[in-house]
C-alpha cells in the first residue's frame, strides 16, 4: 500500500503550526505547555518527513528537558522524579548520535525503576490481603509515574525502548531479565477474552473489557511471542475491534499493531485516511500518531519492530 | 499542693512534648472551612432520558438562587469508560441539558471537560458513548483533562499527606464548577457520587490511567484532598438510569428516575446516598467532609423537590460495603 502523501503533508504541516518555540509540543492545539507525551510522537513523525533543522529543534528540546537522574518529565515544569514517557523520549532519539549519552541514562533509569508490586511486602500484600483484582505480582513491569503499580502502556513501551540496547554489557545486565518480567507482566494482565485495557484484566471475579490502543501497544511489545496464546487471542480482538473504531488515536494504533503482525490493514488505512477533520484534532499526540500510522513501515523500524 | 520550679520544669516540658506527639492527630487535616449554615438540594423526578430534560432540569435549577451571567461555566460529567447497555456514563442528554441551561441563564461560556479514567482515547469514549455528536451539534466545547495545561497547585487538606498536585488550568479559572456524576455504587469507596466524580480532574497525562497514585494514598484520602482543593460549585446528578452492584463499571444498571440538584456536593452526595438506601454517616469521605466541606446531616438541608425517600429495594452493593446500608 502507498502511503496517502497527500494527507501526510497535510498532517505534518498541521504538526509545524503546534510545534512551539521551544521546539516541544503541547497536548491540545490551545495549549502552551510542552508535553514530553505529544512532543515523542510529534518527534517521530515530523522526521519521517521534514527538514533536518526542523527535526533536529525538537531533538534539542528533548535533550534540554531530561531530569538529572536520566528520566523524563511528563512535561515541561514538571517534578524531576521521572514519568513513563522517558521510554517513548528514549524511542523518539533512536538515531540522535548526540544523544547516545541521554539515552543509557535513561536506560538505566528504566532499568531502576519498577512496579511497586515489585517490592517483596507488596508481593505478599496482593496475595495475602488485596485480592480484588487478578494479578500474580512476581510479574512486573513498568508504572506511569514512580511508587505506583506495573501497568500495561508503560510496560509495554518501555519493554520496546529497552530492546533497541545494543548490548547488555557495561551495566545493563540486567536488561534481559527486566524485559522478560515485563513480558510476563503483560500476559498476566491479559483480559480473559483476549486483549488489553490499562492493566485489569478481572476485578472481583469479573472481565475487564480490553481497549482496542492498550492492546496495540501491548501487541506491539509482543512481537517476539507471537505463538503465545495470549497474544494470538488479543490479536484476534483486535482484528474483530479495529473495522468499528471511527476515533483516530485507537485507529492509528490498530494499524500499526496490526501490520507489526502481517494482517490485512488496506481498509483500515483507508478508514484513517477518510476521517473528517483529522487535522483539527484538539489533541496532537493524536495527529501525530496519524501520521505514524500512515508511514506505518517506516514507524515500525523506529519502535524497533519486526513485521 | 507545694510546685517547685523543678517541677513546673518537668510538667511544661511533658506538657510540650505530649502536644509537639499528638498535635499532628488533633489538628484538622483541613485548611479551608466551606460549609454553608443551610444547603439546598433539589430531587426531581425524570423517567427517561428524552429532549424533556431541557424543561425539567431548567426548572430545577430555577429553584437555586444561581448567578452564573458573565461565568465560566464548567461542566464536570462522570465519563470513565464505555460498554453498551451499561450505565457507567453521565448521559449526554443530561450534560447538554446543563449546558443549554447556563447558557440561556447568561453564562460567558460553557465547557465539558473531563478527563477518563481508565481509557486513554477520550475521543473514542465521547463517539462511543454519544457525546462527540451530541457536543458537535450543539457547538459545546470539550475539554480532555487528561491532556490540558497543567498548574502545580497546593492542596487544601492533607488526608494524603500529598502537599500539592497539577491540575489542569480549564478546571482551576473556572468561575463555576459543576460536578455531573452517576449515581453509582463504587467497589472501593462505597459510592462514587459528586465528591469523588472529582477524580476525572486529576490529569492521566501526568499520574496515568488510571490515576492509580489516588489509590495508593488512599481513595477516601483523596476525594477529601481534591474536593478541598477544587471547590464544586453545584451538583447535577444523573440518577434516572443509576448503576448498583460491582460499581463503577461492572455494575448492573438500575432505574431510580431522579436527577439530583444541589449548591453542595456533600448535601448532594448525601442526599443522593439516602435514595440509593445508604446512610451518609457510614460512607467515610461524606462523614469527614460534612466537617469542613458541606453539609450531609438531613436537618440542615433544605429540600426543595421530591423529598430523598428510600427506595423500595436498597442498592445492591459488593460485600465489603455492606456496612453502610442505612435501613
Amino acid at each position: 500500500m502507498n502511503t496517502d502523501l497527500f494527507l501526510l503533508s497535510d498532517l505534518l504541516a498541521e504538526l509545524a503550526l503546534r510545534q512551539l518555540p521551544c521546539g516541544g509540543w503541547a497536548a491540545l492545539a490551545l495549549s502552551s505547555q510542552p508535553a514530553l507525551e505529544a512532543t515523542c510522537f510529534s518527534t517521530l513523525a515530523v522526521g519521517l518527513a521534514a527538514p533536518p533543522s526542523y527535526v533536529a529543534q525538537a531533538q534539542e528540546f528533548l535533550l534540554r528537558t531530561q531530569n538529572p537522574n536520566g528520566s523524563w518529565p511528563a512535561f515541561q515544569g514538571d517534578e524531576q522524579d521521572g514519568a513513563w514517557v522517558t521510554s517513548l523520549a528514549v524511542t523518539a532519539l533512536r538515531d540522535v548520535v548526540p544523544a547516545i549519552p541521554a539515552r543509557l541514562k535513561a536506560f538505566h533509569w528504566l532499568l531502576e525503576c519498577a512496579g511497586r508490586e515489585s517490592s517483596w511486602f507488596w508481593k505478599w500484600k496482593f496475595r495475602t490481603a488485596d485480592r480484588h483484582v487478578r494479578l500474580d505480582p512476581d510479574k512486573f513491569g513498568w508504572p506511569w509515574i514512580p511508587g505506583t503499580l506495573s501497568w500495561i502502556v508503560p510496560t509495554a513501551f518501555s519493554i520496546l525502548a529497552l530492546n533497541q540496547l545494543p548490548c547488555t554489557c557495561g551495566g545493563f545486565e540486567k536488561m534481559p531479565f527486566r524485559v522478560e518480567r515485563g513480558i510476563e507482566m503483560l500476559l498476566d494482565r491479559a483480559c480473559p477474552g483476549g486483549g488489553w485495557n490499562a492493566g485489569n484484566g478481572v476485578v472481583y471475579g469479573v472481565a475487564v473489557p480490553p481497549h482496542p490502543d492498550d492492546t496495540a501497544i501491548a501487541l506491539l511489545a509482543l512481537t517476539g511471542r507471537k505463538q503465545e496464546p495470549l497474544v494470538q487471542s488479543g490479536l484476534q480482538y483486535l482484528v474483530k475491534t479495529a473495522p468499528t473504531l471511527t476515533a483516530p488515536w485507537s485507529l492509528a494504533w490498530a494499524i500499526l499493531a496490526l501490520a507489526a503482525y502481517g494482517q490485512g490493514i488496506d481498509s483500515l488505512y483507508k478508514s484513517l485516511v477518510a476521517l473528517p477533520d483529522l487535522t483539527k484534532t484538539d489533541d496532537t499526540g493524536t495527529i501525530a500518531l496519524a501520521c505514524l500510522a500512515l508511514d506505518y513501515q517506516r514507524t515500525l523500524s523506529a519502535l524497533g519492530v519486526t513485521a | 499542693m507545694n510546685l517547685t520550679r523543678r517541677d513546673f520544669l518537668i510538667g511544661s516540658a511533658g506538657l510540650a512534648a505530649g502536644t509537639c506527639v499528638s498535635a499532628p492527630f488533633l489538628l484538622p487535616k483541613y485548611h479551608v472551612d466551606r460549609r454553608s449554615k443551610r444547603s439546598r438540594v433539589a430531587v426531581l423526578h425524570a423517567e427517561q432520558y428524552s429532549q424533556k430534560l431541557d424543561q425539567i432540569l431548567a426548572a430545577g435549577l430555577r429553584l437555586f438562587p444561581i448567578d452564573v451571567r458573565g461565568k465560566r461555566v464548567v461542566l464536570k460529567p462522570n465519563l470513565v469508560d464505555y460498554a453498551p447497555g451499561d450505565a457507567i456514563n453521565t448521559h449526554p442528554l443530561l450534560v447538554l441539558a446543563a449546558a443549554e441551561s447556563f447558557r440561556r441563564m447568561g453564562a460567558k461560556s460553557v465547557v465539558v471537560a473531563e478527563g477518563p479514567g481508565n481509557q486513554r482515547d477520550t475521543q473514542l469514549v465521547l463517539s462511543q458513548s454519544g457525546y462527540r455528536q451530541s457536543l458537535r451539534e450543539e457547538k459545546t466545547r470539550f475539554v480532555d483533562l487528561n491532556r490540558d495545561q497543567l498548574i502545580r497547585t497546593r492542596l487544601r487538606a492533607s488526608y494524603t499527606g500529598m502537599t500539592h498536585l497539577w491540575l489542569p488550568r480549564t478546571v482551576l479559572e473556572a468561575d463555576f464548577l459543576v460536578s455531573m456524576p452517576k449515581i453509582k455504587t463504587h467497589h472501593w469507596s462505597g459510592a462514587t457520587l459528586s465528591m469523588k466524580n472529582m477524580f476525572g480532574v486529576v490529569p492521566g497525562a501526568r499520574y496515568g490511567w488510571p490515576k492509580n497514585i489516588l489509590h495508593w494514598k488512599g481513595i477516601q484520602e483523596s476525594i477529601l484532598d481534591i474536593c478541598a482543593t477544587v471547590p464544586v460549585h453545584f451538583v447535577i446528578a444523573d440518577g434516572i438510569v443509576a448503576m448498583e452492584g460491582n460499581g463503577p463499571l461492572n455494575g448492573t444498571p438500575r432505574h431510580l428516575g431522579k436527577v439530583v440538584l444541589a449548591d453542595d456536593p456533600v448535601a448532594a452526595d448525601a442526599t443522593c446516598a439516602r435514595l440509593m438506601g445508604f446512610e451518609p454517616d457510614r460512607i467515610a469521605h461524606l462523614q469527614e467532609g460534612s466537617r469542613f466541606l458541606g453539609n450531609a446531616a438531613a436537618s440542615e438541608i433544605d429540600q426543595l423537590g421530591a423529598s430523598p425517600d428510600a427506595p423500595s429495594r436498597v442498592f445492591d452493593l459488593v460485600p465489603e460495603f455492606r456496612g453502610i446500608v442505612g435501613m
